[in-house]
């Protein structure tokens, strides 16, 4: 290997990956594979099951040198994403690691799809520059909308097209995609149920919840889950949001969808997807929603925080 | 109505053997008792954010003796992460080879332990016997 290349592979790459179709999906990702496996790298790829189906057969018994992870289960909440290449990273224990990333497909709901937007995003703080990682995210160019095209071009340093990889000129280096303010959620409809609550109403937060859950026929374990993941929320409203918030309830695109506003802010961009070390400090709540919930979408600004907890019904 | 595991109100018993005292801690949605068998205390209704404090101190005055220190919570309708936080906190107080011994951990507490990364403690045990229905 030269010298530049050696160079080149000691830092952290976030690369875009433009692709049509399957069959190009997979002459694009293989080399790209085969290339880690040669350099003795933990390769990890983490894509649609289709796209995992289709590699193994490509690669046949050098399959076995990858770990596989269906993003439909790993990344179904696309918060969990950045801590799960976090553990791998951790375990390559120094080694250069590479990883295929593929977090968003043209299944995926409006709110989970800007939730992954954000997730690349982050992708840029949460990895150290020094971190000896190619991460590469693919974009099916023949099935994605343009406008999602567009912000994977603001979201990811470089982008390989064809057969060039070069960086992209759209590169955003901030840490949000466009209008990631409070006002972007999009409004709750005009159905739903809104309470006032304080310190003395967490009680009150947890039979909302339930109510909820129970209306939208939620099972037990899933009502338990968010019942928590929404005190959990609103705890943070009384402690950290100025002493309580405003609770809003409705269903939404085959969700349950539990809001909380409160007067507080959050600095920390990445607070919700930071594993939470055994040291008793620190504040827990937004990373168990997230591992709770479905999806988990949190706007912050100077005059105010929102956060929504989605549960699938 | 209990949001976490399903049973009606927390008029229940305790663990299968154990024998409760009287209360040494009580609010309005809490009552702590100790227990005689074993060396240890029952919690009965909501620990959260609003009494975690008290609980705590409830807890850490009870920690007396030479032997593990077992805690009911199978009458536990409601823990949040606070209280979790709380009981892995007293714990860290042990010495000498003592454990805080939880007993009839409600499955979402256990999996929340997990979660948070205080699922392995050396003097935290979780015991796996379950709550009788």
């Amino acid at each position: 290997m030269s010298e530049p290349a050696l160079q080149m592979d000691a830092a952290y790459r976030h690369d875009a990956l433009l692709y049509q179709g399957l069959q190009d999906f997979v002459h694009r990702t293989v080399s790209f594979i085969r290339n880690g496996i040669d350099a003795g790298e933990p390769v990890l790829v983490a894509t649609t099951a289709a796209h995992i189906a289709a590699l193994h057969s490509e690669l046949g018994p050098d399959a076995g040198e990858v770990r596989f992870a269906d993003m439909a289960e790993v990344g179904s909440n696309p918060a969990r994403i950045i801590p799960y290449w976090m553990d791998f990273i951790a375990q390559a224990g120094g080694r250069p690691v590479r990883g295929i990333g593929e977090p968003i497909w043209a299944g995926r709901s409006p709110a989970e799809l800007v939730e992954c937007q954000r997730h690349e995003s982050l992708l840029n703080a949460a990895i150290e520059m020094s971190t000896s990682m190619w991460l590469l995210c693919p974009y099916d160019t023949s099935a994605l909308p343009r406008d999602v095209i567009e912000e994977a071009r603001r979201s990811h340093p470089f982008v390989t097209e064809g057969a060039t990889r070069r960086e992209s000129g759209a590169y955003r280096p901030g840490l949000e995609p466009t209008a990631a303010g409070v006002a972007s959620l999009p409004q709750p409809p005009a159905q739903r149920r809104e309470f006032a609550f304080g310190p003395a109403d967490l009680g009150s937060v947890r039979g909302i919840a339930a109510a909820g859950a129970a209306e939208a026929g939620m099972t037990a374990a899933r009502t338990h889950d968010l019942v928590l993941a929404a005190h959990e929320v609103a705890t943070n409203s009384v402690r950290h949001g100025g002493g309580g918030g405003v609770l809003r309830v409705w269903r939404e695109d085959g969700s349950l969808i539990c809001e909380f506003r409160d007067g507080g802010r959050l600095d920390d961009p990445l607070a919700d997807r930071r594993r939470p070390e055994a040291s008793v400090a620190g504040r827990r709540g937004l990373w168990v929603a997230n591992q709770l919930c479905d999806l988990v979408q949190i706007r912050s600004e100077p005059t105010g925080t929102a956060v929504r907890i989605h549960m699938r019904t | 109505m209990s949001l976490i595991r399903g049973i009606s109100e927390g008029d229940g018993l305790p663990m299968a053997g154990w024998q409760e005292a009287e209360p040494v801690y009580s609010d309005k949605q809490l009552v702590i008792r100790q227990t005689i068998p074993p060396d240890g205390l029952s919690c009965r209704g909501v620990i959260d954010v609003s009494n975690v404090d008290s609980v705590a101190a409830t807890l850490a005055s009870h920690l007396d003796g030479d032997s593990d220190v077992h805690i009911d919570l199978s009458q536990v309708e409601f823990c949040d992460v606070s209280g979790i936080r709380a009981l892995v906190s007293i714990s860290g107080h042990l010495t000498d080879g003592r454990r805080l011994v939880l007993h009839g951990l409600p499955p979402l507490l256990a999996k929340v332990m997990t979660l948070v990364g205080w699922g392995d403690l050396p003097t935290l045990q979780i015991c796996d016997c379950r709550e009788d229905s």
